[in-house]
């Protein structure tokens, strides 16, 4: 394999990275929003979608076509894997983000009930999962390991977590029912926070592999 | 009876006169199987396939040190046949190389070599040979034209059809396809394929794509010694040496 296909690997991977912090910036992004309430911020997550597709397609077509025409093997092949899914990995984790934003804009403003977010531990679990989206991808960018060694305990804090925010969601919407439109759109954004970390967890599983040769299961 | 691994070298030291072409390598070559050894050139890959069947007698200066066994049998012991040798390890080179004969006597001058002369029963051996090799179909019907006007792709499967038509048990090929265009490349591919139901091929080739596309195990060989030998699968997806993923990914060599 040639210099010039290692070349083009570093360049890629140098692209690829500039989408991960977009990614991981729409997602803190939103939840900036949907913790102050910034219904103009929320909107600027929501137009950053469309090129975070662009991008995920043409980076897709980058890694195609070093496939093509260089046919990588080992560790070669192995970037190239990992590089696939951490394109789709953040590119899921971004539209979490614009799904996040979409609930800030719907969810009409209503002072009685600004403590909610805050009452539902939204703010920690996005904490938790922005932490472990940022590990995952400082892995991939060096290699170290060491960043993603416990992502499997982080990943189960945050499904716990989950659970319980969804078990207070429902005891708020018994308390009173006029909470039932708000309390709903925050139990998504929970299941959203969820999946983005379950997301950082098949980066972390393929920057293993890139780095050691083996596949192991986060979970 | 059967040896799980026919073909052997154990601390096997080759020398060219004062140059020393290969270091203490010692390889176990499974039967029915396809084993490609590759690595820079000069690294000792083709030395070693022939050593195989003792082709480095040819070689002036050239000794060796160490084993080489087939069927667990030392292959340079004292009593040793180097033309039986031959016969039961055959060899296919890079360029291919028919005879100036027809395609037909290509083929049956082995056996006739071995004292087989009833015209019935060369006839047979030649199309099972051309058919073993992939190329009855396409010579069939000019079998008494010469060699020399098939093409590169047709020759070279002509080589292994001579090859098996003395029933080799294994078959050596050094760099079969450097010669030939990508559709007589594919060929090839194809023929040792089908090749390893029956026989153990060892390949030596420049080509790593080729390697990990036809091969079951792989050598990587470097300045002599045998750096790295695995199941394919594993050297391509992640060689143990870093070393090996240093070759294989083209960062040096």
């Amino acid at each position: 394999m040639s210099e010039k296909f290692h070349m083009e690997l570093e360049d890629t991977k140098a692209h690829i990275l500039s989408m991960a912090i977009m990614a991981e910036g729409m997602l803190r992004d939103s939840m900036i929003a949907l913790e102050t309430y910034d219904i103009s911020l929320a909107a600027a997550v929501k137009e950053r979608k469309n090129l975070l597709s662009e991008r995920n397609d043409a980076l897709e077509e980058e890694v195609y076509q070093l496939i093509a025409r260089y046919q990588p093997v080992a560790k070669d092949m192995r970037a190239i894997a990992c590089a696939l899914k951490v394109i789709s990995a953040t590119e899921r984790i971004g539209r979490y983000g614009k799904d996040i934003a979409n609930v800030v804009i719907k969810t009409p403003e209503n002072n009685n009930y600004t403590d909610l977010v805050n009452g539902l531990s939204l703010p920690h679990m996005s904490e938790l999962v922005l932490s472990m989206i940022h590990d995952a991808i400082q892995a991939y960018d060096t290699g170290d390991i060491s960043l993603i060694a416990h992502h499997s305990e982080r990943d189960d804090r945050v499904d716990a977590l989950r659970h319980t925010i969804f078990r207070d969601g429902i005891t708020y919407m018994m308390e009173d029912p006029r909470t039932i439109t708000r309390c709903t759109n925050y139990l998504m954004v929970a299941r959203y926070l969820e999946r983005s970390a379950d997301h950082s967890c098949k980066i972390a599983e393929k920057v293993h592999y890139m780095v050691t040769g083996e596949r192991i299961e986060i979970r | 009876m059967k040896y799980e691994h026919i073909l052997e070298t154990n601390e096997l030291n080759l020398y060219y006169g004062e140059s020393q072409a290969l270091k203490k390598v010692s390889i176990q070559v499974p039967d029915r199987k396809v084993t490609a050894l590759i690595g820079p050139s000069g690294c000792g890959k083709s030395t070693l396939i022939r050593c195989f069947n003792r082709m480095n007698d040819l070689v002036n200066g050239c000794r060796i040190e160490g084993k080489v066994r087939y069927h667990g049998q030392d292959i340079y012991a004292p009593g040793a046949d180097p033309v039986e040798i031959r016969r039961m390890i055959g060899m296919v080179f890079q360029k291919p190389n028919p005879f100036p004969k027809s395609i037909f006597e290509n083929v049956a001058y082995g056996p006739r070599v071995h004292g087989i002369n009833d015209r019935k029963k060369l006839d047979g051996i030649v199309e099972k040979s051309l058919r073993d090799a992939a190329l009855w179909d396409e010579v069939k019907d000019r079998l008494h034209e010469s060699a020399m006007g098939l093409s590169g792709g047709q020759q070279q499967r002509l080589c292994i059809a001579r090859t098996l038509a003395v029933e080799p048990e294994v078959i050596l090929m050094d760099e079969p396809c450097s010669a030939l265009d990508p559709i007589a490349t594919s060929k090839i591919e194809v023929l040792i394929d089908e090749l390893k139901k029956n026989y153990c091929v060892v390949i030596v080739t420049h080509n790593m794509q080729q390697a990990s596309r036809v091969s079951d195990y792989t050598g990587f060989m470097y300045l002599g010694e045998l750096i790295e030998f695995g199941e394919t699968s594993q050297i391509f997806e992640h060689p143990s040496l870093e070393l090996t993923e240093n070759y294989i990914t083209g960062r040096f060599g």
